[in-house]
């Protein structure tokens, strides 16, 4: 019981840690996301409950530290400035909206939660390979909102380039993530039980 | 489907509801309170970085070396306090007579310096934190310069922390003029993701054909209503026609790179 207090616990803790993770300066700047490759590698250990709570917690705290704030835009037409009264406030926001990231933590949890067979059984392998595509699946449907709110496509070689690395950084360190989440299950006593399909077989 | 998940499914479609019908101020309230939660692990990061970066750039200054610094750095301050003195006495002087022949006084502003803590760790947007906030006097959406020109803006505030939105970012719009012109003004803009290291800047809204030459200063026209005029933004290094406004490239005045201390203008209310 005292297995998902402890994960959200963790999950509050990669986000602290996060701040001390460097970048790689040589790939445009791309570093680990410590929070999103734990919460995809936690979707993976808990229910489909916990897991929409840790969604809500990971989604809200990384809007609330890396979202801008919803911005003031210039405008250089006298009819505009006219028109919104000279108050640039009017034209704020326009950008993500706040809370986007709790809906695509949500549907990626949904995309692990499907493996859960494979780890309950100690198969590794899909597991940290999805870490992988959920990371890059969660900077790409991220950065597509983005260019549809701003108009215009542009998918320039540096935002792929970034999207990799970051999802190979989240590959490289999502074993440590599971082995970890095993750990915990095994000293809490925590049965890690696959609670979706089934199929019990009943000898006939 | 089990009726917990069922229940849970629920509950967390009225609370993301919840979460994206709240206000803009709320959210910035939000995104302040969070910020100030983080800003301690920021600074020790950035404390551990400097340590980390002081370790592999070799060993200090000897103390002469250090010594003749410091003293070549009083001179100037010196020299600088009496230049800001003058400069003080010229707007007042300045206002006196924008009084008498019944034009708006300046409105004057204050400077507030800042240290570059780190460069955020955000996804798409570029963004700085500096370590100075709210307890300082600083406030949202308010100019950051360099001598070389302009940085961005302010965003999210803690205490004694603030993020400042770069000028490269594609969000920070600035209403701009090219310098040699008297009508070309248009709305300067970075570019998405802005990964590059030094990325370029560019320049839309501007009548095609426009006699714009490469190298030409572009500066803020100051009539967006967030950034003052004046203030340098970069260098046009190509002008081409778009279907249907011309489209400057400005390479930026202030190197991102290698940002140590900047300073967040403050406008201040006229005294009269």
């Amino acid at each position: 019981m005292i297995f998902n207090p402890l994960v959200l616990l963790l999950l509050l803790l990669s986000f602290v840690l996060q701040e001390f993770v460097p970048s790689v300066e040589m790939v445009f700047h791309s570093k680990l996301f410590l929070p999103a490759a734990f919460f995809f590698a936690a979707a993976v250990a808990t229910s489909f409950p916990m897991m929409l709570v840790l969604a809500f917690v990971a989604g809200f705290i990384w809007d609330a530290r890396f979202l801008p704030t919803p911005m003031v835009k210039e405008v250089n037409s006298p009819i505009i400035l006219e028109a919104i009264g000279n108050d640039p406030m009017a034209l704020a926001g326009g950008e993500i909206s706040f809370g986007i990231s709790i809906v695509l933590f949500a549907l990626f949890g949904v995309l692990m939660q499907g493996i859960r067979p494979m780890f309950k059984r100690g198969r590794l392998e899909l597991p940290v390979f999805m870490v992988g595509v959920a990371t890059f699946g969660w900077l790409t449907v991220q950065y597509l909102i983005m260019t549809f709110i701003r108009g215009s496509f542009s998918f320039p070689q540096a935002v792929w380039m970034k999207m990799i690395t970051a999802s190979l950084l989240a590959m490289l360190v999502a074993p440590l993530l599971f082995l970890l989440l095993h750990g915990l299950a095994r000293l809490m006593s925590h049965e890690i039980r696959y609670e979706g399909l089934s199929y019990n077989f009943n000898g006939r | 489907m089990k009726k917990l998940n069922i229940l849970a499914i629920l509950l967390f479609a009225v609370s993301v509801v919840a979460v994206f019908m709240m206000s803009t101020p709320t959210t910035r309230k939000v995104q302040e309170k969070v910020l100030a939660v983080f800003s301690p692990f920021i600074h020790a990061s950035a404390n551990v970085g400097d340590v980390v970066s002081g370790g592999v750039s070799g060993p200090p200054l000897n103390p002469q070396e250090l010594a003749e610094r410091n003293e070549h750095l009083r001179v100037e301050v010196q020299r600088l306090r009496i230049i800001s003195e003058k400069y003080n006495q010229l707007v007042d002087e300045n206002n006196q007579l924008r009084k008498v022949v019944g034009y708006r006084a300046a409105s004057p502003f204050k400077l507030t310096a800042a240290r570059v803590v780190k460069r955020s760790s955000a996804t798409w947007w570029n963004t700085l934190l500096i370590d100075k906030g709210s307890l300082d006097g600083i406030g949202t959406d308010s100019p950051v310069i360099t001598d070389q020109g302009l940085v961005g803006k302010t965003g999210k505030l803690a205490p004694h922390m603030t993020e400042v939105i770069l000028l490269t970012d594609e969000m920070c719009r600035v209403s701009s003029r090219v310098e040699g012109t008297l009508v070309e003004q248009g709305v300067l803009s970075g570019e998405r993701a802005g990964l590059d290291t030094i990325p370029n800047l560019h320049l839309r809204f501007l009548n095609r054909d426009a006699p714009i030459s490469v190298g030409a200063n572009v500066y803020s026209s100051g009539q967006g209503g967030v950034f003052p005029a004046n203030l340098l933004l970069g260098r046009v290094i190509r002008f081409q026609n778009r279907d249907i406004s011309g489209e400057a490239l400005v390479k930026p005045a202030v190197d991102f790179a290698t940002l140590d201390h900047v300073f967040v203008i403050e406008m201040q209310e006229i005294l009269q």
